[in-house]
C-alpha cells in the first residue's frame, strides 16, 4: 500500500502498535474505522508475512492455507493481506491536526483493539521515493 | 584427601524461575503431566513414518553381535532404538518469549540431564533433539504432554520456526507463518493440522486446552525485565559472572587461571 509519489515535506506518521498480531476481520475493520478518521490521508500496514507456499523442508511447493492471508474489503475496496498485521501507520495531512486526530484515533483503538495498544507519533515510512524505486519503475 | 559424594545442583538461585529451572533440570523430580495426547497423533505430528508402521532401519540389530569387539560398548548400555538399528530422527520444539514453560537453553540442560543416547542443539528460539526413532517418539510424547509444553506458547516446528520472538496472535497463539496449528474456538483448544514440517494431516490432533496466564507466570523459567530480573539473582548472576569470565580467560590465557 506504499506509495513513492514525493511529498513536499514529510508528513506526521501515528504509529498504532496492538499488543497481539492482528486477525484479519480486525485489520480490516480497523482500517474502516481509521478511514473514517477526519485529515487520515494514507495507512500503511506492517506485520509477519505470511507465505503463500512453503519454500523450505519436504512439504516445498505445497499450499499454507494460511487463514488471516485472505482479501478484506477497506472503503470498498478488495485487498489482499499478505502479512498479520502488527503495526499500523496512519498518515496525517498536517502536523497540526495530529494532536485531534490522536485523539480520534485512540477512540477508534480503544474500541476496536481491547486488548492493548501504544501510539506514537512520527516518521516511519519514505516520504520521497528511493533511488532502488526509480530502478523498479515505480515512479511514473 | 577424605571423598566427598558429589551432588548436584543443578542451578543456582533461589528466585521462583531459578527454582522451577532446578525442578526441571533435576532428574528425581516427575514433571506433572497435563494431558494426553495419544502416541499415534504424536507419531503423525513428527511426520518421520505413518503410524503403526515399521521402523526403517540402518543397521542390523545389536543383538545379532556383528559389531567388533569394544570397551566402550561393554560399558554403555544402548537405547532402545539403537540395539533395533532405528534411524536416527528429530523433533524440534520452538519457545515463545511470552511466558512459554521453558527456554531453549534450559532445554538443552534438561535433556542432558533427563535423557540418554541424545543430540540436541540450541538455537535462540528453538531447540532439536536428534534421537533413534523410537526413542525420540516417546521422548516427544513426554514432552508434549508433561508441564514444559504449553499448546499456545509452544510449537513443535521442523523448519521455518520464526515466531518465538513475535507477538502472539488476538487468540493467544504463538505466530506461525505455516500455521501448523490454529485455534479452535468452539473447543476452546489447539489443534495441529500439519505435521512438523508442514505437511498436512488427514484429520486435525487436537493437542488441548492452553495453559491460563497466571499458571504460566507460577511456572516460568524465564528471568525478564516485567517478570523476574535476573539481576534480582544475586547467586545466578554470580555464577553467569564466574562461567563468562572464566571462558575468555580461558580462551586468551587459560595458564594465568587460578581459581580455588
Amino acid at each position: 500500500m506504499s506509495n513513492p509519489a514525493s511529498e513536499g515535506v514529510p508528513l506526521p506518521e501515528i504509529q498504532i502498535f496492538p499488543e497481539r498480531l492482528l486477525l484479519a476481520s480486525t485489520t480490516e475493520k480497523l482500517l474502516n474505522r481509521l478511514y473514517d478518521v477526519k485529515n487520515v490521508r494514507q495507512i500503511n500496514v506492517q506485520g509477519e508475512g505470511l507465505p503463500a507456499v512453503i519454500k523450505a523442508g519436504p512439504a516445498t511447493g505445497g499450499p499454507v492455507n494460511h487463514p488471516e492471508r485472505k482479501k478484506i474489503k477497506v472503503k470498498g475496496k478488495e485487498i489482499e493481506l499478505t502479512v498479520q498485521v502488527g503495526r499500523i501507520f496512519v498518515e496525517i495531512s498536517d502536523i497540526d491536526l495530529v494532536p485531534q486526530a490522536l485523539k480520534d484515533i485512540e477512540e477508534v483503538c480503544k474500541e476496536v483493539l481491547p486488548f492493548g495498544f501504544t501510539l506514537e507519533v512520527g516518521r516511519y515510512n519514505k516520504f520521497k521515493p528511493t533511488t532502488s524505486d526509480y530502478k523498479r519503475g515505480l515512479v511514473k | 584427601m577424605a571423598k566427598t559424594k558429589y551432588k548436584p545442583q543443578f542451578y543456582p538461585g533461589n528466585t521462583l524461575p531459578a527454582k522451577n529451572r532446578r525442578r526441571f533440570l533435576d532428574p528425581s523430580v516427575k514433571l506433572e503431566k497435563l494431558r494426553d495426547v495419544p502416541m499415534d497423533d504424536v507419531v503423525k505430528i513428527l511426520g518421520h513414518r505413518v503410524p503403526g508402521s515399521d521402523y526403517a532401519s540402518i543397521h542390523p540389530p545389536l543383538a545379532e553381535g556383528n559389531e567388533p569387539d569394544c570397551p566402550i560398548r561393554a560399558l554403555v548400555e544402548p537405547i532402545e532404538g539403537a540395539k533395533k538399528g532405528d534411524r536416527i530422527r528429530y523433533v524440534q520444539f520452538t519457545d515463545s518469549v511470552y511466558w512459554a514453560p521453558i527456554v531453549p537453553y534450559v532445554r538443552a540442560q534438561m535433556y542432558m540431564w533427563r535423557y540418554r543416547g541424545i543430540d540436541t542443539g540450541t538455537l535462540s528460539g528453538r531447540q532439536i533433539i536428534e534421537m533413534r526413532e523410537r526413542d525420540v517418539e516417546k521422548v516427544a510424547k513426554e514432552l508434549i504432554d508433561n508441564e514444559t509444553f504449553d499448546t499456545a506458547r509452544t510449537g513443535i516446528r521442523g523448519a521455518t520456526v520464526h515466531g518465538h520472538a513475535v507477538r502472539l496472535d488476538e487468540n493467544g497463539l504463538m505466530f506461525d507463518a505455516w500455521q501448523r496449528y490454529r485455534w479452535n474456538a468452539k473447543k476452546g483448544e489447539v489443534e495441529y493440522v500439519k505435521d512438523q514440517v508442514g505437511v498436512p494431516l488427514d484429520k486435525p490432533v487436537p493437542v488441548g486446552k492452553p495453559m491460563p496466564e497466571k499458571w504460566l507466570k507460577e511456572h516460568t523459567t524465564m528471568f525478564r525485565a516485567d517478570g523476574v530480573d535476573m539481576r534480582d539473582d544475586e547467586e545466578v548472576m554470580r555464577q553467569n559472572l564466574r562461567i563468562h569470565t572464566l571462558r575468555t580467560k580461558c580462551g586468551f590465557k587459560p595458564f594465568d587461571v587460578k581459581e580455588d
